[in-house]
């Protein structure tokens, strides 16, 4: 009976389907704008093979920064690891005292090394923990106490992102605001193109929506804007993945990554201020995997969760988290952001 | 199979098959252009699929369910899900509902029921190929389908 009515209503739509015309030359016309966009891309970033994301910036800057007589880092080339790789970056907020895991990042770089892939994890997703669930950020805390050891607030992250997703860290890295700061001015500032106004609630900033370049204090500024933001935690996450796109492009562009001096330089002047995890493989081999994947824009995706904030985090979706997880481990990120354009980040 | 070729033949189907999704024939254009477009940059992925217009449908589909980021999403946000502007026709006598009643149930239904309803009963398709679809399990696309006629039908009940 209601199924007669269902079938009699969708006849009755029927009618309002609109010509094939118009919708068939729209289709094309996007299509040569949206390729145009694309070869311009492609140019701005073929000449240099680079840029280990955030990763030159983050990998480099071993806990103990390279003198500055040092050989060169990239002198000896080193056989790059195969497979997919998949790198941890935390940003970290130790202003007020406690210290605590605002921005987390999985960067996978495919076999392919195409491109990277830059996922989001929500700082307040929830994850299984001793006795129940904890936000994601809370292992950062809870290892690393009051103390100054960011390292074990690293470590303890890094358990929980592999337990959550079931891939293997292979290396990564902790950022600080301070370092974030340094970092983004040492390259000479960084684009970031905002899809919305923000307006700072910590100082008087106003970022335009549109594309801006940002010295360190900005840039700062903007990952620790939350409040305000459509989406409050997640739309950071966003303008996060956002900055480490800009500051790829960035560092492409000036050849950063690809030139000896100028990446010395730079660790020296940042160095204290990263610590990082190498894992198994050797500065030089990471920096040769991720420069390779780091030449083509990258593709950002945040990890799905649920839009409703439940009270005490973000729970991930149970319909796309699967399919998701799947992806990932199976190293076909770039299949899942095709079918799932809704959660991937624009970048420009 | 070209990219020309596919439109030609399958075209007017998906337009038809967004029309019964969005119930609106604007927000349908806009939900298989902006498919369309991703399909024809792509074409060459789609092309290397078991079955193009099976992946073509299920990439349209998820658009439609993960409405909330994309760009046609903020349109339709700002045109509201629910059109309320169409009087209700005064002649009940020629159908048991208002006609445009069950239209506007329909477009309260979550989503993914709503792809579930139309795809089986507009589409006609077994549940396998709609679970394919909707990339969910055979089971939870009986059970979402159950559901939504369980809506449908206590709706029905209240005005009737």
């Amino acid at each position: 009976m209601i199924e007669d009515e269902l079938r009699a209503a969708f006849a009755r739509l029927e009618e309002s389907t609109p010509p094939v015309g118009p919708v068939r030359a729209a289709v094309d016309r996007a299509v040569i704008t949206r390729r145009r966009r694309r070869r311009r891309v492609r140019l701005a970033g073929t000449a240099l093979a680079v840029a280990a994301v955030a990763l030159v910036g983050f990998t480099a800057m071993a806990p103990r920064p390279p003198a500055p007589t040092a050989a060169p880092l990239l002198a000896t080339p080193e056989p790059e690891p195969g497979g997919a790789l998949n790198l941890l970056l935390l940003g970290v907020d130790q202003s007020a005292g406690s210290r605590r895991a605002d921005s987390v990042l999985l960067v996978h770089v495919p076999a392919d090394r195409s491109r990277l892939y830059l996922v989001s994890l929500p700082r307040d997703l929830l994850v299984p923990a001793p006795g129940g669930t904890e936000k994601l950020n809370a292992t950062f805390s809870r290892a690393t106490g009051s103390g100054t050891d960011l390292a074990a607030g690293y470590r303890a992250t890094r358990q929980a992102v592999a337990r959550l997703t079931g891939v293997r860290v292979d290396a990564g890295a902790v950022l600080t605001y301070p370092g974030a700061r340094d970092l983004t001015d040492a390259v000479g500032g960084v684009p970031v193109c905002l899809p919305e106004p923000v307006r700072s609630v910590h100082t008087e900033r106003r970022f335009p929506a549109g594309c801006q370049r940002l010295d360190g204090a900005a840039a700062v500024d903007l990952l620790r804007q939350r409040y305000g933001l459509r989406d409050g935690g997640l739309d950071r996450d966003r303008n996060a993945a956002r900055y480490a796109a800009g500051l790829l492009r960035q560092m492409r562009e000036r050849g950063t990554a690809t030139d000896p001096a100028q990446l010395n330089r730079l660790l020296i002047r940042i160095g204290p201020a990263v610590t990082v995890d190498a894992g198994d493989l050797s500065l030089p081999a990471l920096v040769g995997a991720t420069a390779r994947a780091g030449a083509a824009e990258p593709v950002a995706v945040a990890f799905p969760v649920l839009a409703e904030w439940n009270g005490r985090g973000y729970e991930a979706d149970p319909e796309l988290t699967p399919g998701f997880l799947d992806a990932l481990r199976a190293d076909r990120l770039g299949e899942w952001a095709a079918a799932h354009p809704a959660r991937v980040t624009g970048l420009r | 199979m070209t990219y020309e070729e596919f439109a030609d033949a399958r075209l007017g189907a998906l337009l038809r098959y967004a029309v019964m999704l969005t119930g609106d024939p604007h927000q349908a254009q806009d939900l298989v252009q902006d498919t369309m477009v991703r399909v024809q940059l792509h074409w060459r992925r789609v092309a290397r699929s078991d079955a193009p217009e099976r992946y073509v449908r299920r990439m349209l589909t998820n658009q439609f369910i993960d409405w909330r980021r994309g760009s046609w999403a903020r349109r339709v946000l700002l045109r509201g899900d629910v059109d309320d502007s169409v009087p209700a026709s005064a002649d009940h006598a020629q159908s048991a509902v208002d006609r445009d009643q069950v239209r506007s149930w329909l477009s309260r239904l979550p989503r993914r029921q709503r792809a579930a309803l139309v795809l089986r009963y507009y589409e006609d398709l077994p549940d396998g190929e709609i679970a394919e679809i909707l990339g969910c399990a055979v089971g939870t696309v009986r059970s979402s389908i159950s559901r939504a006629l369980a809506t449908l039908r206590a709706e029905l009940v209240e005005v009737s």
